[in-house]
C-alpha cells in the first residue's frame, strides 16, 4: 500500500514537473502536512514556492478534497500576540521563493473528513492567478522542530 | 516688602519640590514592580521573581489545577488553544525538544498547555491535544474569571476573534513562561522559540 502511494505520488511530482516544462513558472518544493493530534480541528500544510519567471504570480485558490475547506494564511506576532490573518491571495514575486514554514504563512486545512497520519498523503490543488493548477500529493508527517535530533 | 516676597517664593519653590518628591515616591510605589532584564538569547528574567496569586483551574484528567500545582517544580508554561493550528502545535513541539534536551527524566520540570478557549477546549480535548506531544504534559483550562486571575498575573493577554465558518481564531500571547518551585514568575521568552535556548535558560536559572 504505501509503494503503492508512492509510485501514485511519483506520478503527480512528475506531472508538476511535465506542467513546469510546459511553460509553469511556478515550482513547488517541500510540501507537507503536519501530523496532528487525534480530533485536532485543524492542521497546517507548509511548502514552498519558487517563481522562476519575470512575471509575479498569485496563489488564488487551494483545494483539498480532505478537508471541508482551506484557507491562506499568515501567523504574526506583533507585541508579543500571535494572531491568524487570513490572506486572499499570496503573491510570489518573479525570480523569488515564498515559504510557507511553521510560524508563518501556511495553509489551515479546516475539519478533516478522516484521521490524518504519518505516512498517509493529502492531495492539494493549488491554483494561480496566471492560470497555472498544480496537483501535489503531499505527505503527512510528524514534525520535529529538529534542536533535539 | 522685598524680603517678605522672596521668602513666599522660596517658600513656594520648596513646596513645590516637596510635592514632586511626593508624587515620585508614590508613583515609584505604584509602579515599581520586579527589574526585568532581558538578555540576548530571548529570555527576559525578573528581579525578585514575581509571585502568583492563588487560582483555582482544572487539568486535562478534571483534576484541580491550583497555585500549589506549580509548588516544587519549575513549570515552562504556554497559553494557547486545540484549534490553532500553527504555533501552538510549533510551540508544543519545540517543548517536547525541551524535554528530550533535559534528558527526559527530570521529575523537577513539568511542562504546561493553558487552553484560553474553555468553551472549546474541555478536559477529555485537552487530554488527546497535550498527551499526543508528551504523554507528561499538562493541560490546564477552566473558567474566564480563573483564567484571568492567572493571565493578569503573568500579563498575558487573550482574545477570542470574530467567528467565521462557524470557527473562530483566539488571539494570544506567543511567550513562554518559567515559574519557579515557589510559584513565582521568573523568567519568560518571548517567540520564535528555539529548544536549546529554553532549556538553557532553565539551567542558567537554576544555577544562579
Amino acid at each position: 500500500m504505501a509503494r503503492y502511494k508512492r509510485i501514485v505520488a511519483g506520478i503527480v511530482l512528475m506531472a508538476a514537473c511535465v506542467q513546469t516544462l510546459a511553460g509553469n513558472t511556478i515550482v513547488v518544493r517541500d510540501a507537507w502536512v503536519r501530523e496532528s493530534p487525534p480530533g485536532a480541528p485543524v492542521l497546517a500544510a507548509y511548502f514552498s514556492l519558487e517563481n522562476t519567471g519575470s512575471k509575479a504570480d498569485k496563489l488564488v485558490a487551494v483545494r483539498c478534497p480532505d478537508f471541508e475547506n482551506v484557507e491562506i494564511h499568515a501567523t504574526e506576532i506583533h507585541d508579543g500576540m500571535a494572531r491568524m490573518i487570513a490572506l486572499d491571495t499570496l503573491t510570489i514575486p518573479p525570480h523569488a521563493i515564498v515559504k510557507l514554514a511553521p510560524g508563518g504563512n501556511h495553509l489551515m486545512l479546516h475539519h478533516p473528513r478522516h484521521a490524518m497520519v504519518a505516512g498517509m498523503n493529502v492531495k492539494l490543488e493549488l491554483h494561480f492567478e496566471s492560470g497555472t493548477g498544480l496537483t501535489l500529493l503531499t505527505p503527512v508527517r510528524r514534525a520535529e522542530s529538529g534542536a533535539a535530533q | 516688602m522685598m524680603v517678605t516676597r522672596k521668602t513666599l517664593t522660596s517658600a513656594t519653590l520648596v513646596a513645590a519640590l516637596g510635592i514632586i518628591l511626593v508624587l515620585g515616591v508614590l508613583a515609584g510605589r505604584t509602579f515599581r514592580g520586579p527589574a526585568r532584564v532581558t538578555s540576548n538569547d530571548g529570555m527576559t528574567v525578573l528581579e525578585p521573581a514575581s509571585p502568583l496569586p492563588e487560582f483555582r483551574l482544572h487539568d486535562q484528567n478534571n483534576q484541580v489545577f491550583d497555585r500549589a500545582r506549580l509548588q516544587g517544580k519549575w513549570s515552562y508554561v504556554f497559553f494557547g488553544y486545540t484549534h490553532c493550528p500553527d504555533i501552538c502545535p510549533t510551540t508544543l513541539v519545540v517543548l517536547r525538544d525541551v524535554q528530550k534536551l533535559a534528558g527526559g527524566q527530570d521529575q523537577g520540570v513539568q511542562y504546561i498547555f493553558v487552553s484560553v478557549d474553555p468553551e472549546r477546549d474541555k478536559a477529555a480535548t485537552l487530554n488527546k491535544y497535550v498527551s499526543y506531544f508528551h504523554p507528561e504534559f499538562i493541560g490546564v483550562t477552566g473558567g474566564q474569571d480563573e483564567l484571568m486571575r492567572l493571565t493578569r498575573a503573568l500579563g498575558v493577554y487573550y482574545e477570542r476573534g470574530k467567528a467565521r465558518n462557524g470557527d473562530y481564531e483566539v488571539q494570544h500571547s506567543a511567550a513562554i513562561f518559567l515559574i519557579d518551585p515557589e510559584a513565582r514568575l521568573r523568567a519568560l521568552f518571548a517567540g520564535p522559540h528555539n529548544a536549546a535556548r529554553l532549556a538553557q535558560g532553565l539551567q542558567r536559572l537554576k544555577g544562579s
